[in-house]
């Protein structure tokens, strides 16, 4: 893990990129649960309480950075799969822009939380303005969250890797051959 | 100031805390450490601890969702991607603690701070029952009064965001969006992980 990267550019004060630290690998253990729990509540709460989607998701991809720091980037990016970050990001937009666009084809405005009231009403039992605070609701958690967690996470691994492209950052390194072979399975399909 | 009593928004009174001077005063050194050491890891946890005292003041002044998202945002993620970005750059071999000051630089940084800084006098004080956004409250007062009726939302600050203007929010989530895809183009990868 120490040889990370060996173009240090003759600069002596580089450090590795990834310590193993059980000081840090402990702390961060004991923290994550609070952390999820904490951002879950700000995202799920954010029309009773301060926070939303945006800072609720912000805390959910700390979570993952968190992970990253205390047990290395490289580890855990092969443990999270792509189609699980891309995904993220683009359900958030289908979800938000869903919910945003299907009053305009009920014969209302953009994002008109009312419009839903004649259609799903009596479906659900609810009263028209909770109608409102439900979309809100699913605005927050299923578009803004989703949306911001996924894009950090995906901003942070992708800083992480730099501009060089995987496959020469594979051979460069010291991996074993059948750990190269098993990552370009994984990203033929 | 009779008045003011009467009014249901009383606030703290009028004039500055020790406390906020404080934090007035930590947030302004930090700031300018941020742009004076040469170490671009010292600046990067100095701008960390900038973006604390920040949504301190934020929180203090009754603004805890801004205060959340400074923290969430400016003091951690954004010192996370600071600090990987060093650890991708070589840092600079010159021992001295601080840079160079650009003088023309200070020179346009302090004309831009008296510009703004004359119209603060037309500011009211902080607190002031008196002020416009309380006596005069068409805008803000609408929200405050019907978005508990209209939405059902407690936090009036949501209300306004996913309901009142969410079209704006919509495409706040599109430029996050946005910003993934360009990270992408910019360092030429097909994939965030593998």
């Amino acid at each position: 893990m120490s040889t990370d990267r060996d173009d240090t550019d003759g600069v002596a004060r580089q450090r590795p990129m990834y310590t193993e630290s059980q000081v840090i690998m402990t702390t961060v253990k004991t923290v994550i649960p609070f952390v999820l729990t904490y951002g879950l509540f700000i995202t799920f709460h954010g029309t009773g309480s301060p926070g939303g989607g945006f800072q609720g998701g912000a805390l959910i991809a700390s979570v993952v950075l968190m992970i990253a720091f205390a047990f290395g980037i490289e580890s855990t990016r092969q443990s999270l799969a792509n189609r699980l970050v891309v995904g993220l990001g683009t359900v958030g937009v289908l979800i938000f822009a869903g919910i945003a666009l299907v009053p305009m084809a009920l014969g209302g405005n953009f994002l008109e939380y009312t419009k839903y009231y004649p259609v799903l009403g009596s479906a659900l039992g609810l009263k028209k303005y909770e109608f409102v605070k439900y979309g809100m609701e699913a605005v927050e958690i299923g578009g803004i969250a989703f949306i911001v967690a996924g894009v950090l996470m995906g901003l942070f691994f992708i800083l992480a890797a730099g501009v060089t492209p995987p496959a020469a950052d594979e051979s460069a390194g010291a991996a074993p051959l059948d750990e190269v072979t098993a990552t370009e399975d994984q990203e033929d399909d | 100031m009779i008045g003011a009593s009467a009014s249901p928004l009383v606030l703290q009174s009028v004039g500055i805390t020790p406390f906020e001077l404080s934090l007035f005063v930590f947030v302004l050194i930090t700031a300018v450490l941020t742009a004076l050491f040469t170490d671009v890891l010292a600046s990067i946890v100095i701008f960390a601890a900038y973006s604390l005292g920040l949504s301190i003041i934020y929180t203090f002044y009754h603004a805890p969702d801004v205060g959340l998202t400074e923290a969430a945002i400016g003091a951690g993620i954004t010192t996370v991607f600071l600090l990987l970005t060093i650890a991708k750059t070589s840092r600079p071999t010159s021992d001295d603690r601080f840079d160079s000051i650009n003088w023309p630089a200070v020179g346009i940084c302090t004309v831009f701070v008296l510009v703004v800084g004359s119209t603060l006098s037309a500011f009211p004080a902080v607190g002031d029952p008196g002020s416009p956004i309380l006596t005069n409250a068409d805008v803000t007062g609408y929200y405050l009064q019907t978005a508990y009726d209209e939405t059902g939302a407690e936090n009036a600050v949501t209300a306004v965001l996913a309901a009142y203007r969410g079209f704006d929010t919509f495409g706040e989530a599109i430029v996050v969006f946005a910003a993934g895809i360009a990270s992408l183009l910019v360092l030429g990868r097909e994939v965030f992980t593998t």
